[in-house]
């Protein structure tokens, strides 16, 4: 078959065009929108009872926030926005510090709820960890029937990629979960760190690499951007959806009642970089409550989140993020 | 291995060393006498860490390395193997080795301690270094849950040692500084039983417990990785001047030390830093102390450099000769400077090719023709 010199110029400009769009669907992550949307809901109604965060609650604000950041009519129309029935989804917690200070449980499951919601088969959601012992000690039983409930470790026959990826200043592997999904929520709590400064959305895929203890020097500055912007983060992480309802204000990554705070709030962003930076403010402003010193002032400023907003991750400046009270 | 008599033929020579190979490959085999578990059933390994200082509201601070990591509650050092639970510091790999093999001591490397003998070896997960060329990454840069590992206290390595005929047990593969009280447990046990313990280290440790190590080890083994401290710093996540420290305090100690230089090549094989190097171990430690360069190959990390040429490495042993060290050996590959030669007459006191060992000059600790005495433990 011959073609002209003019329809392969027209053949050339349409695969371009083509090839333009696909680079840019949606639900793919950090949108080149104007502006980098997270919401901040606040309610008493979000404040852990005990240690357990209410699930009706967890899911009302959480449907608000959604339609909030995606501009969306429904809550539905909102989780179908982001996510395909077909899809595989992560929905990486943290639970180091154990069940007061671990994703609510009542949150996950409202999360869950979202990708039912948007056609996403249970079998299809891991909920996942560093180990399954961090996940029992966080309240979550161990499954594989239904919506399967893993750690990377030995224990849940996942394990770690067997070759080493490079990202910037980091060298490491991969949990086999994140690599068997095809998108990813991270489903962090907002805390602070005794060396990152705060541990929230980002450096919580310190716990999807099998060597995190190598990357906490200089505040884990830029080791925390350059992991997430290795393609297997970069290219999976659709949304965060941070659990502030208790906030750990000092004293973290671990429970430390003293420096907590019963913060009754969620925050929820396409944007992982404006996520953590609003998180890293509202700690900052807990802090000045609490009469405790900046973490600039004690030498812990988590300078990684700038970092990683110079790696076009997403943003970590006020004029670009726009904050939606809830 | 008894020592080979002096007066085999070339073929027979060639043979022994086939079946030495033969040997060391089946004893790498994975030891399967002990109890293989996965990880997460339970908790074993775990115990209270020494030479850590308390801060306060639930920190410490580790004092067993240079890193000297502050961790929080919960939160593990930079070994990956040390946590932090409420307060009070953890190691979680005593009595948990993931390897455990049947090795000849030279392929410690180590050729003045009792030459031509096995070393029960044994090794934890977890390393406080990074290295982009470790051979051993996949046990060494990982966190004791992540890999298989077998239950063996330490009167358990004694007995294995004994029962299959090992002089020493060797702690190796990984980094043993990050499983000291393991390592020191079996060293006390060791020394009562009549088993010597070795370390083969990178010698990143603080001096207090490298000299509590030195009252029970039989010897040490140093990596001294490269003569900068970019190199230590870059390649390593390290620093330089720990280690030589560590090299100080195992000759003020007075305890059998020999060390490993291995040559990367544009990275730490350059003549003016060999050079440097060798006339710093001269002047400290003395022209005793057996010096290995040993060949890189491509691997981890650090796979875009083509290994070692092995011109380098016999150049660098000259430089190591010419600044006066006595016992300079290359590794990695097969040559005649793998053997040892009298510094007084020149000839062969011990024979190598790669692991086969066969000693032709030595009686005690003195060379047979010219009855120079030859440091070491023979």
């Amino acid at each position: 078959m011959s073609l002209t010199r003019r329809e392969f110029g027209k053949k050339v400009l349409a695969s371009a065009v083509g090839l333009g769009a696909s680079l840019y669907l949606p639900g793919m992550p950090f949108p080149r929108e104007k502006e980098s949307f997270v919401a901040v809901a606040r309610s008493t109604k979000l404040q852990r009872v005990g240690n357990q965060v209410n699930k009706a609650a967890a899911a009302e604000y959480l449907a608000l926030s959604m339609k909030a950041i995606t501009g969306t009519p429904s809550d539905a129309s909102a989780w179908k926005s982001l996510f395909s029935a077909d899809e595989t989804v992560g929905i990486k917690l943290s639970c180091l510090p154990g069940l007061p200070l671990s994703s609510g449980r009542g949150l996950v499951m409202a999360v869950v709820d979202g990708l039912r919601s948007a056609g996403v088969r249970e079998e299809n959601i891991y909920i996942w960890e560093r180990t399954g012992r961090e996940l029992k000690s966080a309240g979550f039983e161990i499954s594989h029937v239904g919506i399967n409930i893993v750690g990377t470790d030995y224990y849940s026959n996942a394990g770690y990629s067997r070759d080493i990826v490079f990202s910037g200043s980091v060298g490491t592997c991969f949990s086999k979960i994140l690599e068997r999904v095809d998108a990813v929520i991270s489903v962090p709590v907002l805390k602070d760190h005794d060396i990152a400064g705060v541990s929230i959305g980002m450096k919580n895929f310190y716990g999807a690499i099998y060597n995190p203890n190598k990357f906490h020097g200089n505040r884990c500055d830029p080791y925390v951007g350059d992991l997430c912007n290795h393609p297997m983060i970069r290219n999976k992480l659709r949304l965060t959806v941070c659990d502030a309802t208790r906030v750990q204000v000092n004293n973290g990554p671990a429970f430390y009642p003293k420096f907590a705070r019963e913060y009754g709030g969620l925050l929820v962003s396409r944007d992982p970089v404006a996520l953590d930076y609003t998180g890293w403010q509202i700690i900052e402003e807990e802090r000045k409550a609490m009469g405790l010193k900046s973490l600039k002032m004690v030498d812990r400023e988590p300078t990684y989140i700038l970092s990683a907003a110079k790696l076009g991750l997403g943003r970590a400046d006020e004029k670009y993020i726009k904050k939606v009270n809830i | 291995m008894k020592p080979i008599n002096k007066s085999l033929s070339r073929r027979s020579f060639l043979k022994l060393c086939g079946n030495t190979l033969t040997t060391c490959a089946v004893c790498s085999l994975p030891f399967l006498d002990s109890e293989h578990l996965p990880a997460a059933k339970g908790e074993p390994g775990v115990k209270e860490a020494t030479y850590y200082d308390v801060l306060g509201e639930k920190k410490i601070q580790c004092k067993l390395c240079p890193h000297e990591c502050r961790v929080a509650d919960r939160e593990r050092g930079t070994c990956g193997v040390r946590e932090n639970r409420n307060g009070t510091y953890y190691t979680l790999v005593h009595s948990i080795p993931c390897s455990a093999h049947i090795d000849p001591i030279e392929k410690k490397p180590m050729f003045h301690y009792h030459p031509s003998t096995q070393a029960f070896s044994i090794a934890t997960a977890g390393c406080n270094f990074i290295c982009k060329f470790c051979q051993n990454w996949e046990i060494s840069q990982k966190r004791p849950e992540q890999v298989e590992y077998m239950k063996m206290p330490p009167q358990q390595v004694i007995a294995i040692a004994k029962q299959r005929g090992c002089k020493t047990v060797a702690h190796t593969y990984t980094e043993p500084v990050i499983f000291f009280e393991y390592m020191l447990d079996c060293a006390v046990l060791g020394k009562e039983k009549g088993v010597p313990n070795v370390m083969i280290s990178n010698g990143y440790i603080q001096e207090k417990p490298m000299r509590e190590l030195c009252k029970y080890l039989g010897a040490v083994k140093i990596d001294l990785k490269a003569f900068t401290e970019k190199f230590y710093q870059e390649i390593c996540g390290g620093k330089l001047k720990p280690v030589l420290d560590t090299l100080t305090v195992l000759k003020d100690e007075g305890i059998w030390f020999e060390i490993v230089v291995l040559l990367i090549p544009t990275l730490n094989d350059g003549k003016a830093e060999i050079s440097q190097m060798t006339e710093w171990i001269v002047k400290e430690l003395g022209p005793d102390v057996p010096v290995h360069f040993s060949r890189y190959y491509p691997t981890f990390m650090l796979k875009n450099i083509p290994p070692t040429p092995p011109e380098t490495v016999i150049t660098a042993r000259k430089i190591a000769v010419d600044n006066g060290v006595k016992f300079a050996y290359v590794g990695n590959m097969i040559s005649e400077w793998e053997s040892t030669y009298c510094p007084s007459c020149g000839k062969v006191l011990i024979r190598r090719m790669r692991f086969a060992t066969r000693i032709e000059g030595l009686k005690g600790n003195k060379c047979k023709y010219c009855n120079e005495t030859i440091p070491g433990v023979f």
